[in-house]
């Protein structure tokens, strides 16, 4: 009797301290302590105002997070190959004015529209892929061009005034719902672009080189990959992932508007790197990118669901910016 | 000698993790000597420098200078006791001017406490002359050659009223002008009683100007010979005279040529490169650091672009201009540094391990079959003996050793038919030098064709079926298994052009700077 009772005791102990060890484990892994701070805030909301968690504000929240999700995902690459693309908001901006403008003002049909103004996208992101390897450059400068650049073309093109007009076709991408009305069309277009990442990043030999590359250019080209294919893909993506955003916000918008997308790649980048990519290079995952995302979006959502004044959301945002940069040199610092 | 030296090291040692860089050393330089400080590379003198210019700790033994025991533990301290280092690598603000630089830190001021730049120059332009150079002191540092550089040293140091200069390989990158002024430089030194120790590989030079050399080998102080007795074959004789023939090299049939080189040349200061590696050959290239080894290599593998010349793999002539095509000519190369060029370091040896062979192990969508990355790395892993807890731990975390083997691990894999190891040794402990240089004769015995670099002769004479000997990018000799000698071999070595064709060509003397 006693001696069971010991036995039993022995083995609850053992249990717990496995139980203990796996979920240290987990806390190491960024993706799931993020994950908390998504659940943290979401009870915040819920108990602040009943109507966040309502199914309207879902709905309206998850199309927020599978929007920046897809930005970031683009991003994410250029990120991973230790570079960056800062050129993300001008190109929200310009795929929707190009969309809108090859759909209103051309007539085109709308699936020749979208991969018109994709294959654009491409073209950009293949440039800076260009000037990047070629020169050897960090993303930094080319992109920061583009930023300008971009957007002044599409006030040009414009006149500063928004296109209007768009038929429900195209609204659809933006405002429709599958599902038995509930999942907005954003969402999915997010899952089947977070997916073919996932497959890609986590699967596929390309993704291995393009991680490998971010952690040691150099040992990578002389283990006989291609890097400059690799790194110049990544920059295509995200500015092809832009561009898919920009179409995106038009449709939801109902209009091309040529400040569409102003900052976006501060929110972007700021969900990369709340999911847990280094700056430096080489790390980083989808999931960790999605958990982000939600993360700002929860965050901004809330902030407007309590009415605070929309001026200080990007000062929370930036806030929230330094604080994950200092936890990843932090972590960083550690390792070494 | 009746006179008392200026600096004295008694019995000093110096231990890095896994090697004992001095064993025991005694030093001594008397006032206005020149002395030439000579060795083989990894032989002790840098750390030597290093320890007097305050870079380096010593672990044992004593150091007097002028009379009184000193342990300078910064540069800035060794300087206060007027020590002065001139190092390979110039320590000049590119983008500041010659006198800034020389007064940095301590510039003249006006009483507004505001750089009094016309005094400055003035007295810049003074030191400078007083060493014979004729320098502008408003001039920036990166509009000068590397001659008009190391006299801005050199005037700096002196202007922290050095008595004792260290200088570490100061000719290797002058042209035969140059060092002619730079010795006439050393001389004026001496006149003013100013000692210098003068580190150099190029013998014929080291003759004509100090008073004495000491000679080190193995971190131990082998010689020392008044210049009048030293003779090169002397000199030579002591830096290499050691016990070889430690090194498990088996014999292995020698099949056809895999690797022929035609006279190959490039940018990179490679040229006229005419070479051989056959099937089951271990050819070493041996040669100084900087002598042009590494720069052939990457020529071979298409890092650097070639400029003239043929590559020929089995006989065929092939293109190779990208590490790709390289890989897919069957080239392996296990670089020198590894943490730099070898591995990812944040990636797991699995990763490393099938990091140039992905496509070939992908399907048709691109997944990785990780079955088959596991099955191959984990026969590495066993056949090299890689010491890791598991394939998945990172290689950031293993020792020296095994990330060298990873890094064979990988090339392997490709199954090379020709492997090129630039230094396959450097920095791991004795154990896995061994299982390397074994398994160097496996890989030669199953047909494998490897081109050696290796700065360590013991290594050159026992692995190699024939050694080629570099020196300023050129082949400057060749050996049969049969007849190496390391005397020679060091000789082919430092076998220095006196007219240097090119370099004269350009009119970058010293005497030209002062025009513009």
């Amino acid at each position: 009797m006693n001696n069971t009772a010991t036995k039993s005791g022995q083995d609850i102990g053992s249990v717990t301290s496995r139980l203990l060890e796996t979920i240290k484990g987990l806390f190491r892994v960024p993706e799931f302590v993020m994950f908390l701070v998504v659940v943290i805030l979401f009870v915040i909301g819920a108990i602040m105002n009943p109507r966040f968690v309502g199914i309207e504000n879902q709905k309206i929240l998850t199309r927020d997070a599978a929007i920046l999700a897809i930005a970031a995902i683009g991003v994410g690459f250029t990120i991973i190959t230790a570079g960056i693309d800062l050129s993300v908001g001008s190109i929200v901006g310009l795929g929707g004015v190009f969309a809108a403008l090859f759909v209103v003002k051309m007539g085109m049909p709308i699936w020749l529209g979208i991969i018109l103004t994709l294959a654009i996208g491409a073209l950009i992101g293949t440039f800076h892929g260009w000037y990047v390897t070629r020169f050897n450059m960090h993303g930094f400068l080319v992109t920061l061009v583009t930023l300008g650049v971009a957007r002044g073309v599409l006030l040009v093109v414009t006149n500063a005034t928004p296109i209007t007009g768009v038929p429900d076709g195209f609204k659809f991408l933006g405002q429709g719902y599958l599902f038995f009305d509930l999942i907005p069309v954003p969402v999915i277009i997010c899952a089947i672009v977070a997916g073919l990442a996932y497959y890609l990043l986590r699967f596929t030999y390309i993704g291995r080189q393009i991680y490998a590359a971010g952690g040691n250019i150099e040992a990578t080209r002389l283990s006989g990959v291609n890097v400059n294919a690799r790194i110049m893909l990544c920059y295509i993506i995200s500015v092809v992932c832009a561009a898919l955003v920009g179409i995106i916000q038009a449709a939801r918008l109902s209009l091309g508007h040529p400040g569409a997308g102003e900052g976006f790649e501060l929110l972007a980048i700021t969900a990369c790197i709340l999911g847990g990519l280094s700056l430096m290079g080489g790390q980083g995952s989808v999931i960790g990118i999605l958990v982000g995302s939600l993360l700002i979006a929860v965050l901004q959502n809330e902030m407007v669901m309590l009415n605070i004044n929309p001026f200080w959301h990007k000062i929370v945002i930036g806030s929230v910016l330094l604080v994950a940069i200092t936890f990843d040199y932090a972590r960083r610092r550690r390792r070494n | 000698m009746e006179k008392q030296p200026l600096l004295k090291m008694e019995r000093v040692s110096k231990y890095f993790p896994g090697v004992q860089a001095l064993d025991s050393v005694d030093f001594e330089v008397y006032p206005g000597e020149i002395l030439g400080f000579l060795g083989e590379n990894g032989a002790g003198k840098s750390t030597l420098i290093k320890i007097l210019s305050g870079i380096h700790a010593k672990n044992e033994g004593a150091i007097w200078f002028d009379g009184q025991q000193i342990n300078p533990q910064t540069p800035h301290e060794a300087q206060k006791w007027g020590i002065s280092t001139i190092h390979q690598e110039l320590a000049l603000v590119p983008y500041l001017t010659v006198a800034e630089n020389i007064f940095l830190n301590r510039e003249p001021r006006h009483i507004l406490g505001l750089v009094d730049f016309k005094r400055m120059n003035r007295e810049a332009e003074a030191l400078l002359r007083d060493l014979g150079a004729d320098i502008p002191g408003h001039k920036l540092i990166q509009d000068l050659n590397v001659a008009a550089q190391q006299m801005v040293e050199i005037a700096k140091a002196m202007s922290h009223n050095a008595r004792l200069i260290l200088m570490d390989e100061p000719t290797s990158a002058l042209s035969s002008k140059e060092v002619t002024a730079l010795f006439a430089l050393m001389q004026r030194l001496k006149e003013r009683d100013v000692s210098v120790v003068f580190v150099s590989h190029r013998l014929d030079e080291i003759r004509q100007i100090v008073d004495r050399v000491i000679i080190m080998r193995d971190g131990r102080r082998v010689g020392t010979l008044p210049i009048a007795d030293a003779t090169e074959q002397k000199i030579i004789r002591m830096m290499v005279g050691r016990d070889v023939g430690l090194f498990p090299k088996e014999e292995a049939e020698i099949g056809p040529p895999v690797l022929e080189l035609r006279n190959l040349a490039g940018q990179n200061g490679a040229k006229g490169i005419n070479l051989t590696v056959r099937k089951g050959e271990i050819v070493g290239l041996a040669g100084l650091i900087g002598a042009g080894r590494t720069e052939l290599v990457r020529l071979i593998c298409g890092v650097d672009p070639l400029a003239e010349g043929e590559i020929l793999i089995d006989g065929k002539q092939v293109k190779i201009k990208s590490p790709t095509d390289a890989v897919r000519y069957g080239i392996g190369w296990i670089p020198e540094d590894r943490k730099l060029h070898g591995l990812i370091l944040g990636m797991d040896v699995q990763e490393n391990t099938t990091m140039a062979i992905l496509p070939r192990i992908s399907n048709l969508l691109g997944a990785i079959n990780q079955k088959e990355a596991k099955d191959i790395s984990s026969r590495y892993v066993e056949t090299l003996s890689i010491v890791t807890p598991g394939l998945n731990q990172t290689t950031r975390n293993l020792s020296g050793g095994n990330q060298q083997k990873v890094v064979l691990a990988k090339w392997l894999s490709t199954k090379p038919k020709l492997l090129i190891m630039d230094e396959p040794t450097r920095g791991i402990d004795v154990g896995a030098k061994t299982e390397v240089h074994g398994l160097m004769s496996r890989l030669a015995q199953q047909g494998m064709g490897i081109l050696m670099i290796s700065s360590e002769m013991p290594e050159i004479i026992g692995m190699s079926d024939r050694v080629i000997v570099m020196c300023q990018g050129r082949i400057t000799g060749e050996f049969d298994r049969d007849n190496l000698n390391q005397e020679e071999i060091m000789r082919c070595a430092t076998h220095f052009l006196t007219v240097d064709g090119e370099t004269m060509t350009e009119p970058e003397t010293i005497s030209k700077i002062e025009e513009n």
